[in-house]
């Protein structure tokens, strides 16, 4: 239902983005050939909008890739073959892609190479809220922000441009409300580029053994040099001088991203737009130095406006320093600005409001509030991974023991909260088996070490870590929670399930034959259908109890994808009901399984089931103790 | 008369259609010239969590985010999100409410209470002086499906005269995103709702 037009290359015409969808059709209208990446809330859409676009535009190459790492492997080899390429992923990606990343920017590209960082301040689906605009800084690579769509779009093709010519690679960051927010954007032209695409026989340039690679640094530091100094003429970058005071004070700001859209905002809204100076940056890493200067050659006192890191402040209080100004102008930041979370639009208002000192009522809360306890996410009706944890918590109960829990990222996380409390790490993609394996060495035979898991983040970073279990005999039960889907992001496919982007088949991976291949023996290996709770407590008991490295694969589809299938197959669910002369209010539907579609009637104490949300699984009627969960006979 | 700035915070739980509706307006006020900004909630968060989304429009914005305190119109698909989300509200807001409560099943599991239908309206009543109540789900229910709640509470907006949009732009852009299968019940969804908007308004008016 999305709007076919982002395909059309109809320049001029105005149409609304998402901030992702903007990013994909500047990548279209760049010319780009090559797009990898691996999903990741804030940033799959982009990737999803190139997919849809590949139908119109089939010199579009797309891939998801395993993970972040090989995706922008990908993407360089690309940029290698002198084709324009582009990898996207989330913040926390980047750290995965890193290790590629940290040596790519010496050799430098070829074809236009951007790698997309889609930040999240406030963690609104990340573990962690890191600012990777560090990462330009720590390879000595330019990053560019947008603040709208249409500058997303604008920029990220200018990005390209840019890449080859200074052979850069360009680490193009975003924040969540960029990348899932909506504006009116112009669309351009779409390039179509005639170069020969082939790769380049130059060894000094790609093989980075130690011979070459000091050579390279040389390279890399002059080329951050070149563009330092291009940097005072980056079409994004824009001084706004206001000769005026106000109260005598010449007040400067500096912002980049969605903050300088609220800062454009909040200065309207106290009518200062005209009364201030502002630097807006879009190449935040180098810094524009002759900009700069000018800039504090006209204020008194700087305000920079930025989440997270206090990254701009600390490069403008270096200018400061080393043009000797550093007593002249007075650069505030994070004295005023929270160095967490994501700044909503009041804030603006009452921090600008205190730095010129203006007349600004903050809003009081009125004093009969009443309180609405959270609505957290929680695991869908007929969710797969609800019942594998039920089953475990059972098992658990049976042994009389406490398992480790070591788990990892997915949608399985929400099992963390009550009822199922079915989780007791997260850290990264992959985590639960390398965490697995430290744990195991020190834990107690009473307490079962488990690795629990989806059957992407398996493929993205599990394998390794499965491997090191085989191969240093750490004992551990690793879970693979099979719904053959990456649900969290999108219901994107991986290969598990053999299908491409472009929902074109490609090879299947077998996860029993891939876990086999890492050397797990088949006597300790495990596949049952998540929704069969008392062969599941059969089986996980047994599992648990087995020795070595064992790896239990726990199939069951998503159920949003079970339930779309049904209604494309014309089958309606079957329906299942709570019998209340049978139902004794025991609540274990409710307080030990916790499927949203169960509901309990406070003044019957009976449990019912909501047909709206019900999505007919049958899983629930073995919960139930006193057999009071049927499903109605047709 | 020239729109500076038009601010509706849509909220409600993961599912019910916030991100549709916004994407429906958004469209419209494209259509009709303005500037336009959203921000909406994906990923993790709509997984039968909270949503909200921003709309803004105009011809002096930049920004996605609404100041609390700065709405025009709250529209909340469920009750006791509007409340979660008051203080966005001023003493002018119209807050346009499906009155339907979905009760998260953490409740039960905690032994917690939730706030009943009346306690809410009370509440909202002393934030706002425009607070409309809808039976949104049994409108949409009538128009033949549950899940155009979204197009009547769309419909309410219209009928109630609290967007600067035309109903046909509206309507248009409804068309738009709706699979082509559902033209009909969603047309009269959001008959239905304009209907219910302009009895509210007539109310007002007496």
């Amino acid at each position: 239902m999305s709007n076919p037009k982002f395909v059309d290359d109809s320049p001029g015409e105005r149409i609304i983005l998402m901030g992702n969808e903007a990013l994909a059709r500047g990548i279209l209208e760049a010319g780009v050939i090559i797009a990898a990446g691996y999903p990741g809330t804030p940033s799959s859409e982009i990737m999803a909008t190139l997919a849809e676009m590949a139908n119109f535009h089939p010199h579009l190459k797309l891939e998801w890739s395993i993970n972040e790492k090989v995706g922008f492997e990908v993407a360089y080899g690309g940029s290698m073959s002198n084709v324009r390429s582009v990898a996207c992923m989330k913040h926390v990606g980047v750290n995965v892609a890193s290790d590629a990343f940290m040596t790519a920017c010496y050799a430098g590209a070829r074809g236009g190479m951007v790698l997309i960082s889609a930040d999240d301040p406030n963690c609104f689906s990340s573990q962690n809220e890191q600012d990777n605009r560090y990462f330009g800084l720590h390879a000595l690579v330019p990053v560019f922000e947008p603040s709208t769509p249409q500058e997303a779009k604008d920029m990220i093709k200018y990005a390209f441009e840019f890449s080859e010519q200074f052979q850069t690679l360009v680490l193009f960051r975003t924040t969540t409300r960029l990348n899932h927010g909506r504006g009116d954007v112009v669309l351009g032209e779409i390039t179509k580029i005639n170069r020969e695409y082939s790769f380049d026989w130059d060894r000094s340039r790609w093989v980075c053994l130690p011979s070459h690679s000091r050579v390279l640094r040389v390279r890399l530091l002059e080329r951050l040099e070149d563009i330092t100094e291009f940097a005072d003429q980056f079409p994004f970058n824009k001084l706004t001088i206001s000769k005026e005071r106000i109260k005598g004070v010449r007040y400067g700001f500096v912002a980049a991203g969605v903050p300088h859209a609220h800062l454009i905002d909040t200065l309207n809204y106290f009518n200062l737009i005209d009364k201030v100076s502002i630097l807006k940056l879009g190449l935040v890493y180098p810094p524009p130095k002759k900009l700069i200067k000018e800039f504090f050659k006209n204020v008194d006192e700087i305000l920079v406006l930025e989440e997270l890191e206090p990254f701009l402040e600390n490069i403008l209080k270096q200018i400061a320093y080393e043009e000797g100004l550093s007593k002249e102008v007075v650069i505030h930041g994070k004295d005023y600005f929270p160095q967490n979370g994501e700044f909503p639009a009041e804030l603006y208002l009452d921090i600008l409001a205190r730095f010129i000192d203006l007349d600004f009522e903050k809003q009081t809360v009125p004093e009969d509030m009443i309180i609405i306890p959270p609505r957290l996410p929680i695991l869908c009706p007929g969710c797969s991974h609800r019942a594998t944890f039920y089953a475990l918590k059972k098992v658990e109960k049976k042994m009389k023991t406490k398992f480790v829990n070591s788990s990892d990222i997915g949608c399985y996380t929400l099992a963390v909260y009550k009822p199922l409390e079915g989780l007791d790490t997260e850290i990264c993609m992959g985590g639960s088996i390398g965490l697995a394996n430290g744990i195991s060495k020190v834990q107690p035979k009473e307490n079962p070490v488990l690795a629990i898991l989806g059957d992407s983040t398996f493929f993205h970073s599990g394998i390794p870590g499965l491997i090191n279990a085989v191969y240093n005999q750490n004992d551990m039960l690793v879970i693979i929670l099979d719904n053959r889907s990456t649900s969290m992001t999108g219901f994107q496919d991986n290969p598990g399930t053999g299908i491409k982007i472009t929902k074109e088949p490609g090879t299947r991976v077998i996860l029993e034959d891939l876990v086999k291949g890492c050397g797990v023996k088949s006597e300790n290996i495990w596949v049952e259908d998540s929704n069969d709770i008392p062969l599941m407590i059969k089986k996980l008991e047994e599992a648990v109890n087995a020795k070595g490295v064992r790896v239990f694969i726990s199939r069951h589809i998503c159920s949003l994808l079970e339930v779309n299938e049904l209604r494309k197959r014309q089958i309606t669910p079957p329906i299942v009901k709570v019998d209340p002369e049978e139902c004794i209010g025991c609540l274990i539907c409710v307080n030990q399984f916790g499927c949203p579609a169960i509901m309990f009637d406070d003044k019957n104490k009976k449990a019912f089931i909501d047909q709206s949300t019900c999505r007919g699984c049958e899983t629930c009627i073995e919960v139930c103790p006193s057999s009071a969960i049927y499903k109605e006979s047709e | 008369m020239e729109i500076i700035n038009y601010n509706l915070l849509n909220v409600g739980v993961g599912g019910q259609g916030v991100i549709r509706a916004i994407q429906i307006l958004s469209w419209a006020a494209l259509r009709e010239g303005y500037k336009v900004r959203t921000a909406e909630t994906h990923g993790m968060a709509q997984r039968g969590g909270s949503v909200a989304s921003y709309l803004r429009f105009g011809t002096l914005i930049e920004g996605p985010l609404i100041p609390r305190g700065k709405a025009d119109v709250i529209l909340a698909f469920e009750a006791s999100e509007a409340v979660r989300n008051f203080n966005y509200a001023g003493p002018q807001t119209n807050f346009i409410v499906n009155d339907k409560l979905i009760i998260p099943p953490m409740i039960h599991q905690q032994g917690l209470e939730y706030p009943t239908i009346s306690q809410i309206h009370e509440f909202l009543a002393n934030v706002s002086e425009n607070v409309y109540l809808i039976p949104a789900d049994d409108l949409a229910l009538k128009a033949g499906n549950q899940r155009t709640m979204n197009v009547v509470m769309l419909g309410v907006l219209v009928g109630i005269n609290q967007i600067p949009i035309k109903k046909d732009t509206i309507f248009d852009s409804i068309m738009k995103f709706i699979p082509k299968k559902t033209m009909d019940i969603n047309k009269t969804a959001f008959e239905l709702g304009i209907e219910k908007g302009k009895t509210i308004r007539g109310k007002e008016n007496e």
